[in-house]
């Protein structure tokens, strides 16, 4: 009753709306749409230019396609009439509106296209000798599909008045004004395509699309790539990433990509180039969704373990499995040798699995994790260094462990075999992680963002690569025969190889020294005597036992010889001192007495518990002491000194920019192998430094040594799981190059000169 | 002591097998499950495939002859394009095919109540009333063998070589339209890519971007 009484009320309205309307077509019914041409002028003028719109009404749930289709349909065009008294050349192409996605079958068949209503817009040049009315006419040819597609034509019809003065056509003119509202804008900003093992990431940096969030999306002008796949995408500052799959396993890496990429209401149309990832495009290589190639990062990975192998810290830890091996394959023992294979492979590869579960546990907890982070504990630091200083003192023959020797007890040596090739493994693994970086870079760059159970695929597969030697040497006769035989050479090499484990301590000791200050690695070298004593005297306790108790509290006498001197050279003496002193002495003299009458095992023994207390000390006391080791003097300033420059800042960096002067920034730490081999072979040579001045290059460091958060954001910025990392500011630019992790002399005088 | 280096020996390959397994099995799992039925690579099997003459027929039964499938719909306006008079680009396409021992399957890959469904005794009909002679008309309600291959759209063409190589995967033809007339104009890529593969040459254009309806999965 109400419906049919407003439509009373409104006929007259209609009546009088139909009355004044402008001179244009009714929509014509195509079947399922209703087509209409329009024209954003009643009267246009001579010579300009006008849109005109192709404009689409369509039943619920049916679509037309856009200029690309998908993977079926077929995009609207209109076919002009014979008699058309414009020329074709006259009339521009379509300007598409951002388009829909039409997932036709879930990840099978995707469309792209619009449903409900949509104009196309199009140029028309109004010629300059147009005089009257011209009459545009066609067929709207449209592919429009629901369940079923059904291809419709409908005769569109706009007569375009011409006259002297303009006169807009608020109906087509609020149409095409709306519509060309949602015509993507060319990018402003750059677009690259990057291969990146079987798919490509598109990366957009833009301030068009940069903050923006949303759901993201390629459109391809084309079929280069799998529409119906997921876009796995990633924000960063700049813009953003998305990972593409190719249409099909054999489609060429295109010279350009064009399309339009949204984001939420944002739509840049944009046409990449290959080139590499643009920085700043993700939010540091977390995907939405895994999109990293794994099986090659995994075969990577491996390779990256065998070579570990090599490393001039790895090779000593390994020679000790080595010995063990060719002892038992010269004994024919070939269990053995399996058993001792399978537990050295468990070590290693149950230590990376921690590692990935460290990896993990400090990107849960701190939301960043760089690879070595491990070395940025003062802990961890004191903790390897006695360990290896410990191993120095074995291989040099110190004491010995296993089955080798009979000296030491049995149960030991029974120990030795699968404990002993187990804590090899063990000691492999985390002296050579560290040493990881040179190799294996960027696969680690991209494998620290990724979830959880992909960091542990790929550091177990680099442990395997790393336990893989030895596994196969010791399951495999063949190969161990050709092995040496043993023999006494096998003592000396063992003894040759402790030396580089001194160096290696030596180096973590300089680690220690910037992380904790010289306080430390000073206690951690009386740990490591302490230790070499206690080791020596259990040694020499079975028959010296006596003389090293005698010894020892001969040495610690000299302690109260000293207050008492002390106490009595004073100006005034001081009688509590001298009284304390004596009685210390005495005491210490009543030791020596009842140690020289002990029973020669009696002494062992108290020198054996002596020397194991001795040798925990020197273990535990520094760790303890590593645990609340302050964060001493040093960081970026002191390492800045040393380089006789200053401090990295953002603050800074962006105060050099405005001022215009070229930017070199060393991001680097004190744990960095390859980062001092860069600062002695290129950043510290006189032709780096002359260049710097003379080019007024401002050149800042960044020290990594200890944790920084601000440090870790510019390396994430960049994609880098660590340092090294080198950036270039070319004069005035605000936008660094990322610099080789391995520097040589001519980049970087040549970027200088050509700065 | 030979027992015991075989025995050794087994233990290598046993522990490289399982290397190999492990690794493959990642790579397998990580890659994209979609099978890749793209020229050059073998075509994926067809097996106990129910005609609509109510026979099951396999694709190795034609091994040694070359094999067109053509993804089918009768209500697509592309399909029917392709059958409608006077051009009937299929239906000739299909005698020429058996004239040169050239096996055509139809495929049709709609699922039960949408467009294109048949039961075998429609899709017999279907045939005759537009005069089409495939080999066979394979019924794909399912969907299998149409996701086996990727299919997207009505029609959607595959050439198989003798030796089950894919020789073409696309579109019929260059112009991507629903009107008959275009036809004409357009370059046929199944033909051509017969033309080669008869010849022994290997085929210039291999692979395109299929165009019709989608297929009713």
């Amino acid at each position: 009753m109400t419906v049919a009484f407003r439509f009373v009320c409104l006929l007259p309205v209609l009546a009088m709306a139909a009355l004044f309307a402008p001179a244009k077509a009714q929509p014509v019914d195509g079947g399922h749409a209703r087509v209409e041409l329009v024209s954003e002028r009643a009267i246009a003028v001579p010579g300009e230019t006008v849109w005109f719109g192709l404009s689409f009404e369509i039943d619920p749930n049916w679509h037309i396609y856009w200029l690309n289709a998908g993977d079926a349909g077929i995009p609207p065009a209109i076919l002009w009439a014979d008699s058309l008294a414009v020329s074709e050349d006259a009339i521009g192409p379509f300007q598409w509106p951002v388009p829909e996605l039409l997932p036709i079958v879930p990840n099978e068949i995707m469309d792209y296209g619009y449903s409900d209503r949509v104009v196309l817009p199009f140029a028309v040049e109004i010629s300059e000798d147009a005089q009257g009315p011209i009459l545009f006419e066609g067929i709207a040819d449209y592919l429009i599909c629901e369940n079923i597609c059904i291809p419709e034509s409908a005769p569109i019809r706009l007569l375009q008045s011409v006259g002297a003065e303009q006169v807009p056509d608020s109906y087509g003119g609020d149409l095409i004004i709306e519509a060309l509202g949602q015509i993507p804008p060319e990018l402003d900003g750059a677009a690259a395509l990057t291969q990146s093992g079987e798919t490509w990431t598109l990366s957009v940096a833009t301030p068009q699309l940069a903050g923006r969030t949303g759901e993201a999306r390629f459109f391809p002008n084309d079929h280069d790539i799998k529409h119906a796949a997921d876009q796995p995408v990633s924000f960063g500052p700049e813009g953003l990433q998305l990972e593409l799959t190719p249409a099909r396993s054999t489609t060429a890496f295109p010279e350009m990509l064009s399309g339009v990429v949204t984001v939420g209401e944002a739509a840049v149309a944009i046409s990449a180039t290959p080139g590499a990832i643009l920085p700043g495009t993700s939010d540091g290589g977390t995907l939405s969704a895994p999109a990293i190639n794994l099986p090659v990062l995994i075969i990577l990975a491996m390779i990256g373990g065998l070579i570990l192998n090599l490393m001039p810290c790895v090779l000593p830890v390994l020679s000790i499995k080595a010995m063990g091996l060719v002892s038992a394959a010269a004994s024919g023992n070939g269990r053995e040798a399996r058993a001792h294979g399978l537990w050295y492979t468990a070590g290693v590869v149950l230590s990376f699995a921690a590692l990935a579960a460290a990896i993990v546990g400090v990107r849960a907890a701190t939301g960043i994790a760089t690879w070595g982070f491990w070395l940025q504990d003062p802990l961890v630091v004191t903790a390897l260094i006695l360990i290896i200083f410990l191993i120095g003192l074995w291989l040099l023959g110190m004491f010995e462990l296993g089955s080798s020797v009979q000296n030491v007890g049995g149960s030991l040596a029974q120990k030795q075999g699968p404990a002993g090739a187990f804590f090899t493994g063990v000691l492999a693994a985390i002296v050579g992680a560290p040493c990881t970086g040179p190799f294996l870079g960027a696969a680690i760059g991209t494998i620290m963002g990724q979830p959880a159970p992909q960091v542990f695929l790929v550091l177990i597969a680099m442990g395997l690569g790393m336990a893989l030697p030895f596994l196969a040497l010791s399951f495999m006769p063949s190969l161990q025969r050709l092995l040496p035989k043993p023999g006494a050479w096998m003592e000396t090499l063992k003894q040759v190889f402790a030396f580089p484990m001194f160096l290696t301590a030596a180096w973590l000791l300089s680690v220690l020294g910037a992380l904790a200050g010289y306080r430390m690695a000073a206690m951690v070298v009386a740990g490591a005597a302490l230790i070499a004593f206690g080791i020596w005297a259990l040694k020499s306790a079975g028959q010296g036992g006596r003389a090293i108790l005698i010894a020892v509290l001969g040495l610690i006498t000299i302690i109260p010889v000293f207050e008492l001197m002390g106490a009595l050279s004073a100006t005034d003496t001081h009688f509590v001192g001298v009284v304390r002193a004596l009685a210390q002495l005495l005491v210490m003299a009543i030791a020596i007495w009842v140690v020289a009458r002990l029973s020669t095992e009696r002494a062992g023994l108290i020198a054996r518990i002596g020397a194991v207390l001795a040798l925990v000390a020197g273990l535990v006391l520094p760790v303890v002491q590593a645990r609340s080791a302050l964060a001493v003097e040093g960081g970026s300033e002191a390492y800045a000194a040393v380089y006789q420059t200053e401090a990295w800042s953002p603050e800074r960096v962006s105060e050099l920019v405005a001022e215009g002067r070229p930017i070199f920034i060393d991001f680097t730490a004190e744990w960095c192998a390859t980062c001092q081999a860069n600062k002695l072979q290129t950043l510290q040579t006189k032709p780096v430094t002359e260049a710097f001045e003379a080019g007024n290059v401002a050149f800042l460091v960044a020290d990594y040594t200890r944790p920084d958060p601000l440090i870790a954001a510019e390396l994430q910025k960049h994609n880098r799981a660590g340092v090294p990392m080198y950036l270039w500011y070319p004069p005035g630019d605000s936008e660094p190059q990322v610099l080789p992790e391995v520097l040589s002399i001519d980049l970087v005088t040549g970027l200088v000169e050509a700065g | 002591m030979v027992s015991f280096t075989r025995r050794n020996l087994g233990l290598a390959a046993g522990m490289a097998t399982a290397v190999v397994l492990t690794a493959g099995s990642m790579i397998m799992f990580s890659a994209d499950a979609t099978p890749l039925a793209e020229p050059g690579q073998m075509a994926p099997a067809i097996t106990d495939a129910v005609t609509s003459t109510g026979e099951t027929i396999s694709l190795d039964q034609f091994s040694g002859k070359t094999v067109v499938l053509e993804w089918t719909n009768d209500g697509c306006p592309f399909v029917k394009k392709h059958y409608a008079e006077p051009v009937v680009n299929f239906q000739t396409m299909q005698s020429d095919a058996s004239e040169d021992d050239i096996v055509w399957l139809s495929v049709i890959s709609s699922a039960p109540g949408k467009q294109g469904y048949v039961d075998g005794a429609g899709a017999e009909a279907i045939n005759a009333g537009r005069g089409a002679a495939p080999a066979y008309t394979i019924l794909d309600p399912a969907g299998d063998i149409g996701r086996a291959y990727g299919a997207k759209t009505t029609p959607h063409m595959f050439v198989i070589k003798g030796d089950g190589e894919i020789a073409y995967a696309g579109a019929i033809d260059s112009i991507r339209s629903a009107k008959v007339d275009d036809i004409a104009e357009a370059t046929n890529y199944v033909t051509a890519a017969l033309d080669s593969v008869a010849a022994g040459e290997p085929v210039e254009i291999a692979s395109t971007a299929p165009y019709g309806c989608s297929v009713k999965y």
